[in-house]
């Protein structure tokens, strides 16, 4: 018996030997940051100087309106993103995942070139198309009479500009997973549907959508986490104006913590984009759980 | 069976070691500390780096072989270190990205690896003088240079007692002007002539802008526009800062806080804003770049934009490549209600940072101290314009442009005020400008706002400044 147990522990020993390497990466670059990142939150840092300052950090937050304008837009940004990438990629895929193999792989590919071009590339080119003064989207408009077309120097058309670029780059991620998930779904479930005379909506609606479930679960989370950590696009089109109308949290950190040398505050702001991720995320990862 | 367990868990416990060890690597030897290797003749080998921000290319001008933004620094490294007898010392110079210079240089002083010697625009460093992450200069100044910079030169680099940049070359803030334009619709009697930096009353400017507005041939001149206004960030902002005195402001008072909210300040706001609305500027002033603005002005969009020396001479150079189109530009000064130009200038020079390390100090300083002193370096100065007197003197005759800089001397405004938190006090402006371009705000509201949370910016800084809290 103690032999035995012996055995397991030293096979037991091996595996957790194995999995050393990636628990001391994993440990040293996630979970170290993030205590080191909720301790700097209570500190006032100067170049020579930590200062403990208890809440204060997060006082601070919660008496700029800036902040709460970042807060509302990430929030906008996260549920119309992932409602349109989510939304889109069924309705392409469930179009789509039957039809022909070469076809379906056409779509993949199209859809998939945005993906694989740096967002800051794509940035750019949007920014050289909606340049106020010398953009061709305000060069067309002032030709066919439009007057001055400024998309994102008005604070109307800003947010749904940026959410346009974001969702148009990030698509292709959700198509490929959804129609990979599509595929697997058993033939024999469509060909009873189509004994029992089912229409093609019915089939997605009562066979498709809930087959693939765990697929939706992950690509909302995942597309949860990279919204709510939009930067790029901000830092580059926008600077989150006019007038801070699309600043976001990820962006108000980076001017704490970068622009302003104010890392105490900026740590609060991770702290709290840290929670809202997880309040965001455990439900979601809850239900999938649950569900295996 | 053994063997294999035994050696699946030695790579294991490898792998720990080798990832233990790269982790734990003694990062002094990054930080370039000074070692105590014997280096060349049995001296004793320091190696400092030396970080500056593009300014100009090759060591003496553009056109030589290979000129780049780094030419001058490395060449003034090799001479220096060929003369230098304390110690074997190298110079590792990098030229950094004027807009990464704040992450750059926060980052690296959060990990104690500041750059030993910093080579840039003196009023975007102000703020690290006030975190203590500077070391003063005083001591290297002698009364030679100090006769022959002008003490405005030297009031723009000193905060409280000590001075912390030692000035090389300045570059002031003008506009200018495409008088092939000026003279398209019908406003030969403003344009000045080609050597001199013209100067319009406020009355003037406005006819200036009503011509080019109406006048020009839209067949020679489609989708241009009078004059540039940009306010996405906080680029090419001092010329914004200058509007804003137009009508007299004196921006910041004898404590160091914001006195914007006033007649003065509401009347120069309500002028942007009406030269906004009336079609006088680019269009999208709220998300248009400086270089954006820039970049117009070369493809002949705009009638009137900013520049500063270096900016009008990579102009000129481009006109010549043929890299873009050949038009006549020339200076003007930025008009004011009292008539008198509005003049501000950015000096130029190297600081030294608190590394902790007092050999690498005392190098960076002694190279600060050579290439700002040198005969033959400060030469160099000419492609801004030279702080020292006796520079601007000798190459007079190269660059007519020195004398009309230097009768412009007289106008100059502080326009950092020298306060501290003066990078964070630029990201509060360029909102307030946004918003009163979109006309969230009218121009009292914003005078008023921006008063408010730059003082408040102001404060905050204050309290951690170590030259307000000497």
């Amino acid at each position: 018996m103690k032999l035995r147990r012996n055995i397991y522990a030293k096979e037991n020993m091996t595996g957790y030997l194995f999995i050393l390497p990636q628990m001391l990466v994993f440990l040293l670059f996630l979970v170290y940051p993030i205590f080191e990142g909720i301790r700097l939150s209570m500190y006032r840092i100067n170049y020579q100087s930590e200062t403990f300052v208890g809440f204060d950090n997060y006082l601070t937050l919660f008496h700029d309106p800036v902040f709460f304008k970042a807060l509302v837009n990430t929030v906008v940004f996260v549920v119309f993103i992932v409602i349109l990438t989510v939304g889109f990629a069924l309705f392409v895929a469930s179009a789509i995942f039957d039809k022909n193999a070469r076809y379906v792989s056409f779509i993949r590919g199209s859809y998939y070139i945005p993906v694989m071009v740096s967002m800051v590339v794509m940035s750019m080119v949007w920014s050289f198309l909606l340049n106020p003064a010398n953009g061709l989207i305000s060069y067309f408009a002032r030709d066919m009479g439009l007057g001055a077309v400024n998309l994102l120097g008005n604070p109307k058309t800003v947010m749904p500009v940026i959410i346009f670029v974001t969702f148009a780059t990030n698509v292709g991620q959700a198509i490929i997973l959804y129609i990979a998930a599509m595929i697997g779904v058993p033939k024999d479930l469509f060909e009873a549907a189509e004994v029992d005379g089912a229409s093609r909506w019915q089939v997605i609606l009562k066979i498709l959508i809930p087959s693939v479930k765990p697929t939706t679960v992950y690509i909302t989370i995942i597309n949860i986490i990279a919204v709510l950590k939009i930067f790029v696009v901000i830092q580059l089109l926008t600077g989150g104006g006019p007038n801070n109308a699309s600043v976001t949290l990820m962006y108000y950190l980076y001017n704490n913590a970068f622009k302003y040398n104010q890392l105490g505050v900026a740590s609060a702001v991770g702290v709290i984009m840290f929670v809202i991720t997880l309040l965001l995320s455990v439900p979601q990862l809850k239900s999938m759980l649950q569900d295996k | 069976m053994n063997n294999k367990r035994l050696f699946t868990t030695m790579t294991a416990l490898l792998l720990i070691v080798s990832l233990m060890a790269g982790c734990s690597g003694n990062n002094k030897a990054g930080n370039g500390a000074a070692s105590s290797n014997a280096g060349k003749g049995g001296k004793e080998k320091v190696e400092i780096t030396a970080w500056l921000t593009p300014q100009w290319k090759g060591v003496l001008n553009a056109s030589e072989q290979g000129a780049d933004y780094d030419s001058f620094l490395k060449y003034a490294a090799e001479k220096f270190a060929a003369q230098y007898d304390k110690y074997d010392a190298s110079v590792k110079v990098e030229v950094i990205a004027g807009d990464q210079r704040d992450q750059l240089l926060n980052v690296n002083l959060s990990s104690n690896t500041p750059p030993d010697v910093f080579f840039e625009s003196v009023f975007p460093m102000g703020d690290y003088v006030h975190r203590g992450a500077m070391v003063p200069l005083t001591d290297i100044v002698d009364d030679e240079a100090k006769k022959d910079i002008d003490q405005s030169f030297w009031d723009a680099v000193t905060f409280g007692d000590d001075i912390y940049f030692y000035p090389f070359q300045h570059n002031p803030g003008t506009l200018v002007y495409n008088a092939d334009m000026f003279r398209a619709a019908g406003l030969e009697k403003f344009v000045g002539s080609e050597n001199e930096i013209k100067t319009w009353t406020m009355d003037e400017y406005q006819q200036i802008l009503d011509a080019l507005k109406t006048n020009l041939p839209k067949d020679k001149y489609p989708n241009a526009y009078p004059m540039a206004l940009y306010a996405v960030n906080n680029q090419g902002d001092t010329w914004n800062l200058a509007y804003l005195r137009t009508f007299g402001s004196p921006f910041f008072n004898n404590e160091g806080n914001i006195v914007l909210d006033d007649e003065k300040g509401a009347k120069a706001a309500a002028w942007l804003k009406k030269l906004y609305d009336g079609g006088y500027t680019n269009p999208g002033a709220e998300s248009v770049s400086s270089n954006d603005a820039n970049a117009m002005f070369q493809n002949q969009q705009l009638g009137i934009s900013f520049t500063n020396p270096i900016l009008f001479s990579n102009m000129k150079t481009n006109m010549e490549n043929g890299t873009s189109p050949k038009f006549d530009v020339r200076l003007a000064n930025i008009p004011s209600e009292s008539g008198d130009p509005l003049s501000f200038t950015y000096v130029v020079g190297a600081s030294v940072f608190q590394s902790g390390n007092a050999k690498k100090i005392e190098v960076a300083k002694d190279f600060v101290k050579f290439f700002s002193t040198d005969p033959e370096l400060v030469k160099s100065s000419k492609n801004g314009i030279p702080v020292r007197s006796s520079v601007a003197e000798e190459l007079k005759g190269e660059n007519p442009l020195f004398a009309a800089y230097d009768a412009n001397s007289k106008y100059l405004f502080n326009f950092t005020g020298n306060v501290p938190g003066y990078s964070q006090l630029r990201e509060v402006l360029y909102p307030e400008l946004q918003a009163l371009y979109l006309g969230q705000k009218t121009p009292e509201q914003m005078v008023k706002d921006y008063q408010t949370n730059g003082n408040k910016v102001i404060e905050q800084n204050k309290a951690g400044s170590v030259i307000y809290n000497k």
